[in-house]
Formats: C-alpha cells, sequence, structure tokens
C-alpha cells in the first residue's frame, strides 16, 4: 500500500513526466514509470536530444558552462523571464556563435536565437517569452568549434500564454 | 494597433575594454497568427522576426525571433567597447518594415 503512494511531489512529477513520454512513444508502462522517477527523468534528457538533434542535426552535449536561467514557476505563461548565460572567453578562437531557445510544448516550438560575435559581444542576454503549458525549456549553444552545448529547465505556468 | 516605438537605453560613454549593457524594447503586440478574432476568422501573424545591433557598421548581436517571443518584445545585453562609434539598432517587422535607431558611443 505504502509502495503505491508515493509523495505527492513524486506523483506529480511522474505524471508530468509520463505524459511528455506519452507524446513521443505510443507503447507505455505507466505503473513502471509511476514507480521510477530516474527512469521517467532520463527519457526526458534523451527526449530532448532527440529533439535538438532533429533540430540541428547534431548531437548536444549537457554543459554547465551553459545557464538557462527562468523561474521554475510563473503565474502567467504571456511574459516568462529568459535569462541566458555561457560561459566563454569570446576570443576568436573560442566563442559562442549562437544559443537557440525552444519550447517543445508551444503550438509552435521556436522560441529565439541569439547570434553573438568575438571580442564585441558577450553571451549573455535576458528576455520574455510566451509558454503555453508547464514544460521543460530547452536551450543549445553552438561554439565556433561546432561543439553544441544543451541546458534544460523546468517552467511551471499558470496560464497559458499563447492563447 | 498602438503605434510601434523603439527605444533603447546604452551609456553615452565607457572606458576602453569595458562592457556595458544595453536594453532595447519596441512596443509591438506580437500577433502569433494562432489567435481568432470574434467571427472566427484566424487574425494573420505580424511579428518582429528579427532583431539586429550593429557596431561601427558589423552585426554584433543579432536575434531572430519567433511567435514565442512576449509582446513589446526586451532584450538586455552586453557587448564590449573597442572603439567611439556608432550603435545602431533594427527590429524587422512581418512585411517588411523595419524600425531603427541609432547612437553615437564615445569610447574613453
Amino acid at each position: 500500500m505504502f509502495e503505491k503512494s508515493p509523495a505527492p511531489g513524486q506523483t506529480r512529477r511522474a505524471l508530468l513526466l509520463t505524459g511528455a513520454v506519452g507524446l513521443a512513444t505510443v507503447t507505455l508502462d505507466l505503473p513502471a514509470n509511476a514507480n521510477d522517477e530516474h527512469a521517467g527523468a532520463s527519457e526526458d534528457t534523451y527526449d530532448a536530444v532527440e529533439l535538438i538533434k532533429r533540430l540541428t542535426g547534431k548531437t548536444p552535449v549537457a554543459s554547465d558552462r551553459l545557464h538557462l536561467l527562468m523561474p521554475r514557476t510563473f503565474p502567467n505563461g504571456y511574459t516568462v523571464p529568459l535569462g541566458i548565460e555561457v560561459e566563454s572567453p569570446m576570443t576568436e578562437s573560442d566563442y559562442v556563435r549562437y544559443v537557440r531557445v525552444v519550447a517543445p510544448r508551444n503550438p509552435l516550438i521556436e522560441v529565439a536565437t541569439f547570434h553573438f560575435v568575438p571580442r564585441r559581444s558577450l553571451p549573455r542576454v535576458s528576455t520574455r517569452i510566451r509558454l503555453a503549458e508547464p514544460q521543460f525549456v530547452l536551450a543549445a549553444a553552438e561554439l565556433n568549434d561546432g561543439t553544441l552545448l544543451m541546458a534544460t529547465t523546468w517552467v511551471d505556468v499558470a496560464t497559458n500564454g499563447c492563447a | 494597433m498602438a503605434a510601434v516605438m523603439p527605444r533603447v537605453q546604452v551609456p553615452s560613454s565607457v572606458s576602453k575594454g569595458e562592457v556595458f549593457q544595453i536594453k532595447a524594447l519596441i512596443s509591438h503586440r506580437m500577433e502569433t497568427g494562432l489567435r481568432r478574432d470574434h467571427e472566427g476568422n484566424v487574425i494573420p501573424r505580424d511579428i518582429i522576426n528579427k532583431f539586429v545591433c550593429r557596431y561601427n557598421g558589423a552585426d554584433v548581436f543579432t536575434v531572430d525571433l519567433h511567435e514565442a517571443v512576449s509582446a513589446n518584445p526586451y532584450f538586455e545585453f552586453y557587448l564590449r567597447a573597442t572603439e567611439s562609434g556608432p550603435l545602431e539598432f533594427v527590429w524587422y517587422e512581418d512585411g517588411g518594415k523595419l524600425y531603427s535607431l541609432a547612437h553615437q558611443l564615445a569610447v574613453e
């Protein structure tokens, strides 16, 4: 009995994750997923990697050099703050070309792409975006050597910002 | 529709090598093309789809905007002062219209 009723937070997370996975895969072992939080989490990271790969043609690597700064929860989906920062020397030989932001559960998933140049710009920007529902927001940063860094963050919005 | 108004906030002078902040905002409804009017007709898409900041004639910060950027798009970004020169800001609207502002940056 105890095993079948995990902590409320866990249930919610599992539900959200199975929802996201359910879109991509038809066959879904719901009880197994609901009981194993980690399986759900890795499944979701896998989806993010696949999506970035499909959009850019490159395999991204999760990186702590790319910071995607967003509130965990926000009351409305119309003006959700978005901050991006990449740790980079921005020299001619080592710089960030662009950062692309995607909201996979918006009706139109592309959000914005920010382009930078060596020496004169810093890979740091903030803006406000629309989110249709709670979701993982993804950011991919391409470096001049072709490396693609990825970061994801969960954002919970109470209202649909795309309606 | 309210008038489209671009605005920027840039320091008037900075020291050489210094990193400075720019705030750029344009009042624009950023109509997504997903909404319908009272008769059920789709309201056509009308967004700012590109923003460019030029420093001495060279593009230094560019944004490709999609429908998910909020109304009245606002960007806060950072440049390094390399030399005195003009800073130009251009917003491109669907349909080919553009809005621009220029600013003279003095680097000491």
